[in-house]
């Protein structure tokens, strides 16, 4: 359930990509690939949603956190993958069609990973209609703490790139999300198959970099020219 | 020319609150001087925090590269205006180690160090920066009818502040064992029973901005969104303000020498909760870390006991109530009480520590006799030579008619020899507040070692409180100086018949004085 | 016009500069910063001392003392001022009724504190097995004068570290624990502390502490740690060092005496 619900997330950010690149004529160039996984597969904690019977009876297993997703095929979920240099000085990032979504459900984050662009807004909604605090800690970003006791929406930009922003929930001590604040949208989040994909590249050479919040980065560097797909997996070995 | 003209305004004490226009460039350089002469030592020469006190203190010092700041008049995640932080050094943050600097540094020097804390975030040179405060409404008034505070108490736990500040708001929600700050140290969801110690101030107007901007860098969030949204009008959000205003006392409670015990005529309360404790003044002792022998403790858990005494002239009873988190030995507070030792140094940090299961204790100390000169034991504990008489409690003890408390000598910090029959206790916990009541015979047999009660007299009496689940145990205690304990005795027949024999004795002066000029007049 | 007659005539002066004393003894004096509430009996003496000086004034000039006591003779024996004259027969009898119901209630008060600040310091101490004599002993530390900045820095930090909770960020015994502990922790930045002693004496004090005090000292109540379990000779030296440097006192120094209460500038 939760991890359609994530495919379908993002699905909506590849549509949304998909509706810049019509808007963005720099380039037609694609680079894709998979997080494989190896290694001993680490557990998650298990969460304690005792105190919080709304959100407990939303699972018929007891939750985990989503520190580690390790998808059925040995690949990693919610690894964050970007374009970390190379676009030249001329590029200029397209207006931000829409905003960003981010929910609270079940007392957990939705997605877990999610990238924004700079100017555009997070709408962070409440569906639990229990009370959330959430907290955004960034150190480019200025950091904010709104509290939504209710089934409600806030909205929130950010101002510099920042490459994570943790946000947080203090009431409920498990609930973490991570949110890349790009000035450009060529980033993608590896879903329940593992991989990414990153549309609409002018050509160049760049570095991109994959993000995972318990094993930290790796980057590559890529050169894709015309419309052609480049192919780039990263391997992330197990601690 | 300007500089000059702007220097001469401040040294006439400007009017508040000053422009957010960033100050002169040379403004910071005079407040780098004194910047690094007073306020280094704990926030450290880079402004990270970090100065060599630092690390003795819980909570810490603001780190001021990040420009997050706590006390604001600015939404969440907006930096704070200059009379913000003009504020928090001139009163400083009640409740932490900042001292108040008005008084202590001149108008012009604490201007100065206000524009160079500026220059240690980029976030202040950053003109696309909103620094506006918010506009705050006036507060409704009857703020204290019954009405208003039973609308506070329903927001109160509609909007789930008990999460963090538990169902009486002294900290000891189910939350609050998970808080950390920014930083990752271990955080207090503030006691809404001690306002006197809330950093912003103790007014509901100072509650009701908290509640506004939230304690950004902590995870006090916001309700703004609340209010910009109409979930909540402007008016529940103040009641809810005097709510948590009248949970604390009127007044800072005044820290007074003698507790006065009066004497009963009825029997003595039978239970920590009895009402006749309703009846009888309370004494505020504040208590502070154990600093003095090795190994020191800076973070202490208890800021201080409520203490209540009487007597009916054959026993005393004696009631200590205080606001603890934990019921300890609690496991759920197991990870705070590690992030804590880890947090506070001390001469047993870095691995001399570990975190344990300890019991919440109590200890009420007098000397083993009422002195009769000035002269007695040492407050902390006594000496090997010099015993005092102590009745201990802890938390972890049998549910025996004792309740976990017995009398003993101690020999300083380290030595406790338990006597024979000991004091009886009883003891409550409720909501984050302990009570524990002890009650013994004036006169007891031991009469070598057991202090013996005399009504009428100015008996030292010293506290110590251990809140087990803050790893506290051993030599990490907070302690108090001696105080007196002072049964009251029944009034005297003297005390009604001399003023009435002086008074009769001046008018009688009176008239004869007036008389006698009146004659030497005629 | 009938108000400058009153404030012409010596008697309703005198009951005027006794109404503005007492005014300011118990209103004024406590919003002074670092001032505390005049307690009742220091405000009965500064009142008796602002009478006596008021009757001095006024007996001092016979033809000011025959109209001083115009009124009050007045009073006596006018006929028309007989209500007045009542009035305080009823006024002054029940006021010193009230004074003395006051002074025989039985309230217990703690013991008066007699505690001498700066008990006598002995001649040498042991410390850590190590004798040092007091008398004549100046801070080693400055002789070397080109490390000073250095040791002044070791004593800042070393008081960071151990002295701020109690004398505080600025030196004035005002630390976040200082509310807990009386007597209250030293203020250096005082005249009557650091300024008027010599470097060894404040070493003795540091090293010893409370429990080193002699009993006139009321070690029993001294929170001060004795510093030899925590700190070494070197250490403490430089502390002290730092204290004068930080507050700008000059030691007490065995030749000249008389440099004592100076900060640095003030000559």
């Amino acid at each position: 359930m939760r991890r359609a619900m994530l495919a379908v997330v993002c699905g909506v950010f590849v549509m949304a990509s998909a509706r810049e690149r019509r808007a963005e004529p720099q380039g037609g160039a694609t680079i894709a690939g998979k997080i494989k996984f190896t290694g001993a597969k680490p557990a998650n904690p298990k969460i304690d949603m005792s105190e919080e019977p709304k959100c407990k009876a939303k699972y018929q297993a007891p939750p985990t956190e989503e520190t580690v997703v390790v998808n059925p095929n040995g690949t990693l979920a919610n690894v964050f993958v970007y374009v970390k240099s190379g676009l030249p000085e001329s590029y200029k990032a397209p207006a931000p069609a829409g905003g960003v979504t981010l929910d609270q459900d079940g007392c957990r984050y939705h997605p877990h990973v999610l990238g924004i662009l700079v100017g555009q807004p997070l709408e962070i909604k409440n569906s639990d209609g229990i009370l959330h605090n959430i907290k955004a800690k960034g150190t480019k970003n200025r950091p904010f703490n709104i509290s939504q006791p209710t089934t409600m929406t806030s909205t929130r930009t950010f101002t510099a790139p920042e490459v994570m922003v943790p946000l947080e929930c203090n009431v409920h001590g498990w609930m973490h999300a991570w949110l890349g604040v790009l000035p450009h949208s060529f980033y993608g989040v590896s879903g329940a198959d593992g991989s990414f994909s990153i549309k609409g590249l002018p050509p160049g050479t760049y570095t991109i970099e994959a993000w995972q919040e318990k094993y930290g980065t790796q980057t590559a560097s890529v050169t894709v020219a015309g419309s052609e797909t480049k192919t780039q997996d990263f391997t992330v070995a197990g601690k | 020319m300007i500089s000059a003209l702007l220097a001469l305004g401040l040294a006439a004490g400007a009017p508040f609150p000053l422009p957010p226009s960033p100050l002169p460039v040379q403004d910071t350089v005079k407040g780098k001087v004194v910047y690094e002469k007073w306020c280094a030592g704990c926030h450290g020469e880079t402004g990270a925090g970090d100065g060599p006190a630092a690390a003795y203190m819980l909570p810490r010092p603001r780190n001021f590269t990040g420009a997050v700041y706590k006390i604001r008049t600015t939404a969440s995640g907006q930096l704070p205006t200059d009379a913000d932080l003009l504020r928090a050094i001139d009163e400083g943050l009640a409740g932490s180690a900042m001292p108040a600097w008005k008084g202590r540094l001149s108008d012009a020097e604490r201007r100065d160090v206000l524009a160079y804390l500026k220059t240690f975030s980029s976030f202040f040179a950053d003109t696309s920066q909103h620094v506006v405060a918010l506009k705050f409404g006036g507060e409704p008034g009857g703020g204290t009818s019954a009405e208003a505070l039973k609308v506070g108490r329903q927001f109160y736990d509609s909007i789930g502040c008990r999460k963090c500040h538990g169902d009486q708001g002294r900290g000891d929600g189910p939350s609050a064992p998970t808080l950390k700050d920014d930083a990752g140290f271990p955080i207090f969801a503030a006691d809404l029973h001690q306002s006197w110690r809330f950093r912003g101030g103790a007014t509901a107007a100072d509650i009701y901005r908290r509640l506004r901007t939230g304690l950004d860098g902590t995870p006090m969030p916001s309700f703004s969104d609340l209010i910009d949204q109409k979930f909540l009008t402007d008016e529940q959000l103040w009641r809810l303000a005097q709510y948590v205003r009248s949970l604390s006392p009127a007044r800072t409670p005044e820290v007074r020498d003698v507790i006065h015990a009066p004497r009963l005529a009825a029997a003595l309360p039978a239970a920590p909760g009895d009402s006749v404790w309703d009846r009888v003044d309370r004494y505020w002792l504040p208590l502070v870390g154990q600093v003095i022998r090795k190994p020191r403790w800076f973070g202490p858990a208890v800021s201080g006991v409520w203490v209540q005494a009487v007597h009916d002239g054959k026993s005393v009873a004696l009631r200590v109530s205080w606001d603890d988190r934990t019921r300890s030995p609690d496991t759920t507070w197991l990870g705070f009480e590690r992030r804590v030792l880890e947090t506070v140094a001390g001469d047993d940090s870095g691995g001399g520590r570990t975190a344990g299961p300890f019991p919440d204790q109590l200890a009420v100390q007098f000397p083993r006799r009422i002195p009769e000169g000035m002269e007695r034991p040492y407050f902390l504990m006594g000496t090997e030579t010099d015993a005092v008489y102590q009745w201990r409690w802890t938390s972890a003890g049998g549910s025996g008619a004792a309740g976990g408390a017995v009398g003993g000598l101690a020999r300083g910090l380290e030595r406790f020899d338990t006597l024979p029959g000991g004091p009886a206790a009883q003891t409550s916990y409720e909501h984050g507040e302990w009570r524990v009541m002890f009650t013994r015979s004036l006169a007891t047999p031991d009469t070598a070692n057991e202090l013996q009660f005399a009504a009428g007299r100015a008996i030292p009496v010293a506290f110590f409180a251990w809140d087990g689940s803050s790893g506290e145990h051993g030599n990490r205690l907070a302690v108090s100086t001696w105080y007196f304990l002072a049964l009251d005795q029944p009034t005297p027949p003297r005390v009604f018949v001399t003023p009435v024999v002086v008074m009769l004795l001046t008018l009688g002066l009176g008239i004869v004085v007036v008389r006698r000029v009146q004659r030497r007049q005629a | 016009m009938n108000w400058r007659r009153y404030a012409d005539h010596p008697f309703w002066q005198a009951a005027a500069l006794l109404v503005a004393a007492y005014v300011v003894i118990v209103y004024v004096v406590p919003l002074f910063p670092g001032s505390a509430l005049v307690p009742k009996s220091v405000v009965l003496q500064y009142m008796a001392t602002v009478l006596v000086g008021v009757l001095i004034y006024v007996s001092d000039n016979e033809e000011r003392w025959i109209r001083f006591r115009e009124p009050i003779h007045a009073a006596l024996v006018e006929p028309r001022l007989r209500p007045v004259r009542a009035g305080l027969l009823v006024a002054v009898p029940a006021l010193v009724g009230l004074v003395a119901y006051g002074q025989v209630r039985t309230t217990v008060a703690a013991p008066p504190n007699l505690r001498s600040i700066h008990p006598a310091p002995p001649s040498e101490i042991t410390f850590r097995g190590k004798t040092i004599t007091l008398t004549g002993l100046d801070n080693p530390l400055r002789q070397h004068p080109e490390s000073s900045a250095a040791y002044a820095a070791d004593g800042k930090r070393i008081y960071y570290q151990n002295c701020l909770p109690c004398h505080g960020d600025h030196l004035d015994g005002q630390g976040h624990y200082a509310p807990g502990f009386n007597p209250i922790p030293a203020n250096f930045q005082d005249n009557g502390t650091i300024a008027q002693l010599t470097e060894s004496f404040v070493f003795w004090r540091v090293a010893k502490g409370g429990p080193g005090l002699p009993r006139e000292g009321t070690p029993w109540n001294s929170a001060m740690p004795r510093w030899e379990d925590f700190l070494t000779e070197r250490e403490i030296w430089s502390v002290i060092l730092f204290l004068y440097d930080q507050t700008g006192w000059k030691p007490r120094t065995w030749e000249t005496a008389g440099e004592a209460g100076k900060r640095k500038g003030d000559d």
